[in-house]
């Protein structure tokens, strides 16, 4: 799909990028990623750290141009139209950077002002509220805990009623109460923007977004709903079962069962490694187990956090898998997904 | 113009609020203060009142002041990350950088303007060259906003504030003394004139000792330092640019 937008296009992505690279000397950033993101959805992106997405949304973002590729976001593109499309975006960079010295309500007044924000003091006062630091907006920044700051950071994306919003890694260094908070936060308004938030965190885009992204390396390794992802990333990877019965008794008997590899008395109970990715043992596991006449106590893939999961994904890669297979692609909406 | 205008009221604001500029002034006129006491008690009414004395030591001065006062404009957005936020907005880097220069130039404006004093004291006790004082005063001001916005591409070189005004003071100073270079030079005579000429000319005294402050105001002395102004603030923006297509 390269060539001239129709408006119909324009209509269905607020996000387009084709074949993105960023290049810094000898290194490549971004291996030319592929994707696309809807109005009113939550899209989330999800890598470890030096995957690359901070540097995808620094061109998203027109801070920075893409070494090829293209990107189109809110119908312009990222690179020759950078102005319009800034316009259009509100940004909230990792870490948060802030003039420590200003008070909330100066430092949002000073972005507006730039911005040419319409009604400014109006608007000032309306996403102070939306971010509920009304009562606060005359602290100095300075003063206000990390929570707080990322409130005003998120105010300020909001100044200027963008369509779309990139927040990158927003709740990273929040406590769990004002992570909570930022999530509902998020999640609101992603109804009526486009939103692409990124984190490291696997938990947190079941929680948050309609979308899921996973970068790795500089390349998309999978995307989809969080629920198809997570599924589809189960499948086929290792599982632990605990049952009430010597574990190394439990390991003889899922050995086997059919469609296991391997299973293996751990610390905490057996993981059973299946023969192919396409194969998940669990309901033969448990069956296996309740036959037996042992009760089961547990059964669930080995995989729970994002390094598990990537982990996972790579020692699939080995077993001869195609990262192909692995990702998920929603027909509907991947003409475009390179994958 | 917008942006610009946003840039420039919040840089005023904090050099108004800032303790190194409060700092600066304060040195400034005390020392200048004093200067112009042991001058005029000197000379006892005796010599004709030189109103170009102040302006003249000011521009001496600015290897100081100006890189104090430029060093933080651009290290301290590279550093707190805040100049990736500001290159996001709808806003160009020249813009941004025009709008912090003039923020300076109104700033060293000011300073300069509080000098103008010792010329109302001059007028009391003797009779000042009005053309003269005009011109040095002219000179001083075009010079200052020329050594503001040279020191300012350090700013925006390094984030380190220290390093920015350690470079600033030695490329003012280096443009401060082509004159005596240029003496060197012409001694030697080993090449003709033409090369001491052409070293005189690049630097900063001769736009100013021997015309302006003499009350001689000369097109080209104008343009030397307006085009300064413009090639330094183009620098910045170029590499404000090319620190952002690296990011
Ligand atoms: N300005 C830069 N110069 C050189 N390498 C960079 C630069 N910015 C990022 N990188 C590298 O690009 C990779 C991706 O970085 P980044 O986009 O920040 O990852 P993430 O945000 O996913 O943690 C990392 O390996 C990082 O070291
Ligand atoms: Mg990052």
């Amino acid at each position: 799909m390269v060539g001239a937008f129709d408006w119909t296009e324009r209509e269905r992505f607020m996000i387009e990028v084709e074949h993105l690279t960023k290049r810094y000397g000898e290194f490549t950033a971004l291996k030319g990623i592929s994707f696309t993101a809807n109005p009113g959805q939550v899209t989330g992106f999800l890598g470890p750290n030096g995957a690359g997405k901070t540097t995808t949304m620094r061109i998203l973002t027109g801070f920075t141009p893409p070494s090829s590729g293209r990107a189109v976001v809110a119908g312009y593109d990222v690179f020759n139209q950078s102005m319009d499309v800034r316009k259009r975006v509100g940004y909230l960079p990792e870490n948060v950077p802030l003039y420590r010295d200003m008070t909330a309500r100066g430092f949002l007044h000073y972005m507006g002002e730039i911005r040419g924000v319409k009604n400014l003091r109006q608007k000032v006062d309306d996403v102070l509220a939306r971010v509920a630091l009304l009562d606060r907006a005359e602290s100095r920044i300075r003063t206000l805990s990390k929570g707080m700051r990322q409130r005003v950071g998120l105010a300020q994306a909001l100044l200027h009623d963008p369509e779309v919003l990139i927040l990158d890694e927003p709740t990273i260094g929040l406590d769990p109460l004002q992570v909570l908070e930022l999530r509902a936060l998020v999640r609101e308004l992603g109804r009526d923007h486009t939103l692409l938030f990124s984190t490291h965190i696997l938990s947190e885009v079941e929680q948050v977004c309609d979308r899921v992204i996973i970068i790795d390396q500089g390349r998309i390794v999978a995307s989809g709903s969080p629920f198809e992802l997570r599924a589809e990333l189960e499948r086929g990877g290792r599982v632990l079962v605990r049952a009430d019965a010597p574990a190394d008794a439990v390991a003889a008997l899922l050995g086997t069962v059919p469609g296991v590899a391997l299973a293996e008395a751990a610390n905490d109970g057996v993981v059973v490694t299946p023969v192919s990715a396409e194969v998940d043992p669990r309901p033969e596991l448990a069956r296996a187990v309740v036959q037996q006449g042992w009760r089961l106590i547990e059964l669930r893939p080995v995989a729970v956090n994002l390094e598990e999961i990537f982990l996972e994904l790579t020692r699939q890669e080995q077993a001869d898998m195609s990262i192909a297979d692995v990702a998920m692609v929603d027909v509907a909406e991947t003409e475009t997904t390179e994958l | 113009m917008r942006a610009v205008w946003a840039v420039f009221k919040r840089e005023v604001s904090l050099y108004f609020r800032s303790p190194i500029a409060y700092a600066i002034a304060f040195a400034l006129l005390v020392f200048l203060g004093f200067l112009f006491n042991g001058f005029v008690t000197q000379s006892n009414g005796q010599f004709p009142a030189d109103a170009t004395a102040i302006p003249g030591l000011i521009t001496f001065l600015l290897f100081l002041i100006a890189p104090l006062l430029t060093m933080r404009l651009l290290a301290e957005e590279t550093r707190e990350g805040t100049l990736e936020l500001l290159m996001t907005l709808p806003m160009s880097e020249g813009a941004f950088i025009i709008g912090k220069f003039l923020a300076a130039w109104f700033y060293y404006t000011v300073l300069l303007l509080l000098t103008v004093v010792y010329y109302f004291i001059l007028q009391w006790i003797g009779v000042p060259d009005q053309g003269t004082a005009f011109g040095a005063y002219l000179g001083a001001w075009l010079y200052g906003g020329a050594v503001l916005a040279l020191t300012m591409i350090w700013s925006a070189v390094t984030e380190d504030q220290v390093v920015a005004a350690f470079l600033g003071a030695a490329t003012v100073l280096v443009l401060y003394i082509a004159e005596n270079a240029a003496q060197a030079i012409a001694s030697l005579q080993l090449t003709s004139d033409a090369m001491a000429n052409f070293v005189r000319e690049l630097g900063l005294q001769a736009h100013f000792g021997a015309t302006l402050a003499q009350g001689i105001i000369r097109a080209e002395d104008i343009l030397y330092f307006l085009f300064l102004i413009v090639a330094a603030l183009f620098i910045t923006t170029r590499i404000v640019e090319t620190r952002r297509w690296r990011a």
